[in-house]
């Protein structure tokens, strides 16, 4: 049992001072897997605050976080661990230099282990949050060697034995689901899935993380991007966008979206991020979202006070 | 949460994993074990708490956590689960295709009643060169009145029928063109030197390149997501493609969808290989009565089930006859946007006939191969063409 987080509304707590606003789902589950020495598997859509659950976590636990960042073809060697064998060769050219007489035992040992994430969270002897990011990226055959660190924390060393964690690291794993996880690693891990937060809640984290901006400007930008996320995008925007816009629109100046459409349009790229989007938001588009009026098909449904006007 | 002092909690966790089990989430030992210990943890007394432990314990996908809410309510709290009937003999929820569908159509306020006439389809011509049948609701259905399956009725099945379905989906997902990647993986039939790996095994032979490493481009396998069009114009059909969807389900890892007014995923159901589940899917049609909206279904289906996995190597196969209560206009917009993604598009009609419907029809170009698929026979020789 972790010894920092005492219940789940402690560790909610804790994650909103550290920057991060957690439901009660989430903050249970997290705690949970603390309790349980269980990874948690935490499964949305890109920019909703995956990745930053682990940064904050490993903040208000003092922990240190180890990050393994998946992609197609990550392989033993660069997630777990590899032989320095330019240091072994070193040591032979020494030894024969010297004269002395070397066993294979004596270069098959922890110094001459290069750690890389996974070895280094199950070796820490200090507290540990290993986030495992978009494992969906990494082929199903990593995903097969993950099952034996994630459900015993060890790793098997053919030449040394068996490495076992002194410390149980508190294991994250994220996916944006672009690849179906095997239900024997879905299985070894609690599960979260995020989805994009409520307007309020959306509202609330903006402002917890950037508390200088005017809290007007902060609910319009967010009304916008909630708006925005119910259209055709090809990249919907995520809290993470959410942010470097309202960032981007105080860095400039501006107090209010609703009388000019110029900075919104020119810091437009902070929100869509492919051409077919810009493409389709076009100014008369995003002035008719900015406004909150509905849209369908080629047809603009004016409000009765717009009609009789 | 209502606990009732007559049974232990053990049991009633016990009862409740049942329930979870029957609706398609893997609750083993393991799960329960996990969640007596977080009930433990929590507090029994803290239900936020618990049901939030609980889902992490016992979901396992998104489909999983979008239906806790709703387990939960109904074992722990029958009292507010609302709009529930008396009923007799089997209360037992079963995660048939059934009742996914029913449950669906149920949840959907624009489905008609099962027997009811389909609504008015838009946009169609005649079914019928006779005028006084194409004015009728269940010519506009079309497909209602088309030829009966050729070798089958589509009710009943032999296995060794069943095994020359499965035999033709390995045979057919064979044949599909696997996409090559710009990774190169070890291979010691390849083409290519792995440069870096050989001098690095040439290290524990003093230097000396004695066992090179080969290697060739990776090829990632095509993803099948089959979408089986189960509205009333289609009734007499929707069995044999679900048996279809069912064997490519399982012999392919395909994901596969039903749609008439909304569209749910099956894959899960499919994959579960028992008799029982054969007998539902022989009667699973009795079930349906909808109109249909195609385009809808695909906007859902592009946006929300498929999102992250829609690309270049994705095939999506479409088994519907085409008539859709929407405009026209919908269904090529909603197929665009499927092509937008890189996905290869097959639709699949469910007679020899021309296909006739006016969304079809406008729809042409965004769909890559046209096929008839009335009996097994036409899915052997779909294996031609199918890439």
């Amino acid at each position: 049992m972790s010894p920092v987080n005492d219940t789940p509304d402690q560790l909610r707590q804790r994650l909103q001072n550290a920057g991060y606003l957690a439901g009660t789902d989430l903050s249970t589950a997290v705690w949970l897997a603390g309790e349980l020495q269980r990874p948690l598997l935490l499964e949305g859509d890109a920019g909703v605050g995956k990745t930053a659950l682990a940064q904050a976590l490993a903040s208000v636990q003092g922990a240190e976080l180890v990050r393994l960042q998946c992609f197609e073809g990550l392989d033993l060697a660069q997630a777990a661990y590899e032989w320095n064998y330019s240091r072994q060769l070193l040591s032979f050219r020494a030894a024969e230099t010297s004269g002395d007489r070397l066993k294979a035992d004596d270069v098959f040992s922890r110094s001459f282990l290069l750690e890389r994430p996974l070895l280094k969270a199950i070796s820490n002897e200090g507290p540990c949050v290993l986030l495992i990011d978009e494992i969906d990226r990494a082929d199903e055959a990593f995903e097969a060697f993950l099952l034996e660190v994630l459900a015993e924390y060890q790793i098997t060393i053919p030449e040394i034995g068996t490495i076992k964690a002194t410390t149980v690291p508190q294991v994250i794993l994220t996916s944006n689901g672009t690849r179906e996880l095997s239900d024997a690693l879905r299985r070894r891990c609690l599960y979260h899935h995020l989805d994009y937060p409520t307007l309020a809640r959306e509202i609330a984290i903006v402002k917890a993380v950037l508390p200088q901006v005017d809290t007007a400007l902060v609910e319009e930008a967010v009304q916008f991007v909630q708006r925005l996320r119910g259209e055709d995008l090809a990249k919907t925007p995520g809290i993470a966008e959410t942010l470097d816009w309202v960032r981007a629109l105080h860095r400039m100046n501006v107090h209010t979206l609703v009388s000019d459409m110029g900075p919104l349009l020119a810091t437009l790229g902070c929100l869509l991020k492919t051409q077919e989007d810009h493409f389709l938001a076009s100014a008369d588009r995003l002035q008719q979202i900015s406004e909150g009026r509905r849209y369908d098909g080629v047809a603009v449904k004016n409000t009765p006070s717009e009609t009789a006007a | 949460m209502t606990l009732q002092p007559a049974r232990p909690a053990s049991e009633q966790v016990a009862g409740f994993a049942a329930l979870l089990r029957d609706h398609g989430l893997f609750v083993g030992p393991a799960e329960q074990i996990a969640m007596r210990q977080a009930m433990t943890a929590v507090g029994v007394l803290s239900e936020p708490h618990v049901r939030a432990a609980w889902r992490a314990i016992a979901c396992h996908s998104v489909r999983d956590w979008r239906q806790w809410d709703d387990l939960f309510d109904r074992f722990w709290h029958p009292n507010r689960t609302r709009g529930g009937v008396k009923v007799s003999g089997q209360t037992k929820p079963r995660p048939d295709l059934r009742q996914a569908v029913q449950n669906m159509q149920a949840s959907s306020g624009t489905a008609s009643k099962p027997g009811s006439p389909a609504p008015a389809t838009a946009g169609d011509k005649a079914a019928s060169p006779d005028a006084s049948e194409s004015e009728s609701p269940q010519a506009q259905g079309g497909a209602s009145r088309a030829e009966a399956m050729v070798q089958r009725d589509g009710q009943m099945w032999l296995p060794t029928e069943l095994q020359q379905l499965r035999a033709a989906a390995n045979a057919i997902t064979a044949r599909l063109r696997p996409t090559p990647t710009r990774r190169w993986i070890p291979n010691q039939s390849g083409q290519r030197l792995n440069l870096r790996q050989t001098l690095r095994k040439s290290i524990s032979f003093g230097g000396e390149p004695l066992t090179p490493v080969w290697m060739s481009r990776r090829e990632r396998s095509p993803k099948i997501f089959i979408l089986v069009d189960v509205s009333r114009s289609m009734e007499s059909h929707a069995a044999f493609f679900l048996r279809v969807a069912r064997a490519f389900v399982q012999e392919s890892a395909a994901r596969a969808f039903v749609f008439h007014t909304r569209i749910i995923e099956i894959s899960d159901l499919l994959h579960r290989d028992s008799p029982a589940v054969q007998e539902k899917i022989n009667a699973v049609t009795a079930g349906f009565g909808a109109g249909t909206r195609i385009a809808q279904s695909l906007h859902t289906f592009t946006r929300q089930h498929a999102r992250a996995q829609l690309s270049n190597r994705s095939r999506v196969w479409i088994f519907s006859d085409g008539f859709d209560t929407e405009s026209p206009e919908n269904l090529s917009h909603a197929l665009a946007a499927v092509k937008g993604r890189g996905a290869k598009v097959a639709w699949f009609h469910p007679t020899h006939k021309t296909a006739f419907s006016a969304a079809l029809e406008g729809a042409r170009r965004h769909i890559d191969v046209s096929l008839p698929l009335a009996n097994l026979q036409d899915l052997m020789q779909a294996q031609r063409v199918l890439r």
